[in-house]
């Protein structure tokens, strides 16, 4: 398909070359992206490519996306991927990174994926310290499949496979993934962070760096995880989908670092 | 008027009008349009104030399509160019240890498989501890291969594990491979059928013992069926060498690497728990050198790797294709390639067949034992021919027609209730009489048994 470029454009003297400040990262290609509006994996596939451009990795990367809402990232952005079976990126990626030492590896998951059909594979993976970076965006719902009960999501969360609420008696508890991640010997850095506003996407891109560093290093496993929105999924607009995040997510899923050490184990 | 300091430039296309920019522009300069939509039906933002800009990018970093450019007047930042990262991690040796003479060692079926993979250049095996194949990867971690020719050896969690991380290692141009046994195996038939969809090569060992179920850990030739019809979901082949010897496990490894790579599609080498377990004189293979990144580079111009990614563009590996003519396009092209191997692959035995009145078609542990059968038969003055197909997919219907002309009586002997026998009706298509012999819960068939079996069969 042809497009003409559409630019909303005024007329300005400060539109030049040496003006520029910020564009999209040239890893994110043209294509328009399959996410609905507002959807938070954008914003995460951003950073991605922007710590990979900036690490000078655009050749020594592979990325590893899930089946999920994010099954297509490889559509995006420009390194090599390989779209792996639902739940199994870190297995994948295991074997990426060990094959190719040199490469940059990391794994882009969601709840469904990391955390409930692959949590063998994640935590695994983790354990063994597989110098890889999992990404975890966790939105607390299947957004793919049409908004179904996650292993995250909140108690009393409505959604198609409990459209009275999440409740402890009927579905369990929602997994902290990332504070399982934290216990395990395997993990360098384990954060949780988010991508609802401007400081909180710039920390979340300062954890995404430190995480990649790492797993350069061979200082052993990193979990990056995301709570994130999903407007369609909560049936919320993408403003009041940040502001429910903000006010019902952070309560259960606290934001920051959870591990931070230098090494996860002596090699 | 105040002095603009920024300014925005919208891809209205890209632009889905999620209004986020708008909540987080400080000045509020921009809005989305009202009534004016782009070609995709959404409102877009524009800077309905340019003069309040301020160039700050809140608007452009939390743009989850990457639509915004911000361009800020005054003193620039030079941008560094970045150099790429250096591991930390060691870099594996690719030695290729002297070779000392080629003598005759002897060994077990499932350690001659070990052996193999490090002698053929193999960089990688992830496998899972089950009976009766954990020797493979108990050899593996002895022989320590990764301090010498720098194989990884990788005991993973689960079978499911392990075939993902084949499918990694092979998507990435890396030669793989996995071992198990039949339950391992039944749980690796979605990485399989990934692997064959995504055109994914490697190398999967199936030491075959008795089901249904958890089964038994003592040796069967049930898995026939699933071996040879791809096993999992979705329409595949697999090349499935089957090997009778500890000599052919150790010769087949190389093969079945040749194999995957040149049709890039998972082999499988299917023994059983007698091959596997059997110690027998050998003769390993010499030694291959793992290749260079530059030679998988030329090998597989399709592996997600990396290497090249400026010259050749983005190599994504992947079985997923939503567009039913595409899909149905990349699905001939699989089938095209099947029945090229098909067509090239066919590989078998013949055995005593000339002059024969009788036909035996087996397999592995079941064709030694006919060998045995065969012995006797002719003592007892019976003629007794053998087929052995090598490989089980392509299967060698032809030569089968061909030989069963004339027979009083075709057997097929297997360690199961009666699988290959259907090939083999179809390949004898009405030539002659089709029967089957086998012993089922891990029970290997006698060759009086056999002897008996052709008697009052036919």
């Amino acid at each position: 398909m042809s497009e003409t470029l559409q630019t909303s454009v005024i007329e300005s003297p400060i539109i030049c070359p040496e003006n520029l400040v910020y564009a999209k990262p040239t890893l994110m290609n043209e294509q328009t992206m399959h996410y609905c509006p507002g959807c938070s994996h954008g914003v995460v596939h951003k950073l991605i490519a922007e710590v990979i451009e900036e690490m000078g990795m655009t050749e020594r990367t592979i990325g590893v996306s899930p089946v999920g809402c994010a099954v297509f990232a490889y559509r995006y952005l420009d390194i090599d991927w390989q779209e792996a079976a639902h739940g199994r990126a870190p297995a994948v990626a295991t074997a990426c990174k060990r094959l190719w030492p040199d490469r940059l590896v990391f794994t882009y998951q969601g709840d469904g994926d990391a955390a409930c059909i692959g949590t063998g594979e994640t935590i695994h993976a983790l354990n063994r310290g597989e110098n890889i970076t999992i990404i975890f965006v966790n939105n607390a719902i299947y957004g793919m499949t049409g908004g179904q009960m996650a292993p995250t999501t909140l108690m009393g969360m409505k959604t198609a496979t409990c459209p009275e609420g999440r409740r402890a008696d009927i579905h369990g508890f929602p997994l902290k993934m990332t504070e399982i991640a934290a216990q395990l010997e395997g993990t360098a850095y384990v954060t949780r962070q988010s991508v609802h506003s401007v400081a909180a996407i710039r920390k979340a891109k300062k954890a995404i760096r430190k995480a990649f560093e790492n797993s350069m290093a061979g200082r052993g496993s990193n979990l990056v995880e995301i709570v994130a929105t999903c407007s369609s999924g909560w049936k919320l607009s993408p403003e009041k989908a940040n502001k429910w995040m903000e006010e019902h997510m952070f309560e259960y899923y606290h934001v920051g670092d959870l591990k931070d050490t230098e090494a996860a184990f002596e090699r | 008027m105040s002095k603009i300091k920024g300014a925005v430039v919208v891809n209205t296309d890209r632009c889905k009008g999620c209004n986020l920019c708008v909540v987080a522009c400080p000045t509020k300069t921009l809005a989305l349009t009202a009534g004016e939509v782009n070609h995709k039906g959404y409102a877009y933002c524009y800077m309905a104030q340019p003069e309040t800009c301020i160039g700050c990018s809140s608007c452009a970093i939390v743009c989850p399509d990457g639509c915004i450019t911000v361009y800020k007047d005054g003193p620039k930042r030079p941008q560094a160019e970045s150099e790429p990262v250096a591991s930390g991690l060691p870099e594996y040796p690719m030695e290729v240890p002297a070779e000392e003479e080629r003598e005759v060692l002897l060994m077990k079926g499932n350690e001659a498989i070990a052996h193999a993979a490090i002698r053929c250049g193999c960089d990688g095996y992830f496998g899972y501890p089950i009976t009766p194949q954990s020797e493979v990867l108990e050899t593996l971690a002895e022989l320590k291969p990764w301090e010498t020719t720098g194989m990884v050896v990788l005991q993973a969690e689960s079978e499911v594990a392990s075939i993902n991380m084949l499918y990694g290692g092979g998507g990435t141009g890396k030669r793989v491979m996995t071992s198990s046994s039949s339950v391992g195996i039944a749980l690796m038939q979605e990485g399989i059928s990934y692997m064959a969809g995504a055109e994914v090569p490697g190398v999967i060992v199936n030491v075959q013992r008795g089901g249904p179920g958890l089964g038994t850990i003592q040796p069967s030739q049930s898995d026939y069926n699933q071996a040879t019809r791809g096993g999992g979901n979705g329409d595949y082949n697999l090349i499935v060498l089957a090997p009778n010897s500890v000599q052919e496990m150790a010769d087949f490894v190389d093969l079945a690497f040749e194999l995957a790579f040149k049709y890039r599609n998972p082999t499988m080498i299917l023994s059983d728990g007698v091959i596997g377990q059997m110690m027998e004189k050998v003769v390993l293979p010499p030694y291959k050198r793992r290749r260079t990144e530059a030679e998988i580079a030329a090998e597989c111009p399709w592996a997600s790797n990396g290497h090249g990614l400026k010259q050749r563009g983005v190599n994504v590996v992947t079985s997923l294709e939503l567009q039913p003519q595409e899909m149905e396009k990349k699905n001939l092209h699989l089938q095209a390639k099947y029945k090229e191997m098909a067509e090239q692959e066919v590989r078998f035995e013949e055995y005593n067949c000339e002059g024969a009145d009788y036909l035996i078609v087996a397999f592995g542990s079941a064709a030694r034992i006919s060998q045995k059968a065969i012995a006797i038969g002719r003592e007892k003055g019976m003629r007794i021919g053998l087929l052995r197909p090598i490989t089980l997919w392509p299967f060698p219907s032809k030569e089968i027609h061909r030989l069963a002309k004339g027979k009083k009586g075709v057997l097929t002997v297997e360690i199961n209730a009666g699988q290959m026998v259907f090939d083999v009706r179809a390949a004898v298509a009405g030539e002659a009489p089709v029967g089957h012999y086998g012993r089922l819960g891990g029970i290997v068939p006698s060759p009086d048994e056999i002897i008996e079996a052709l008697k009052t069969q036919f």
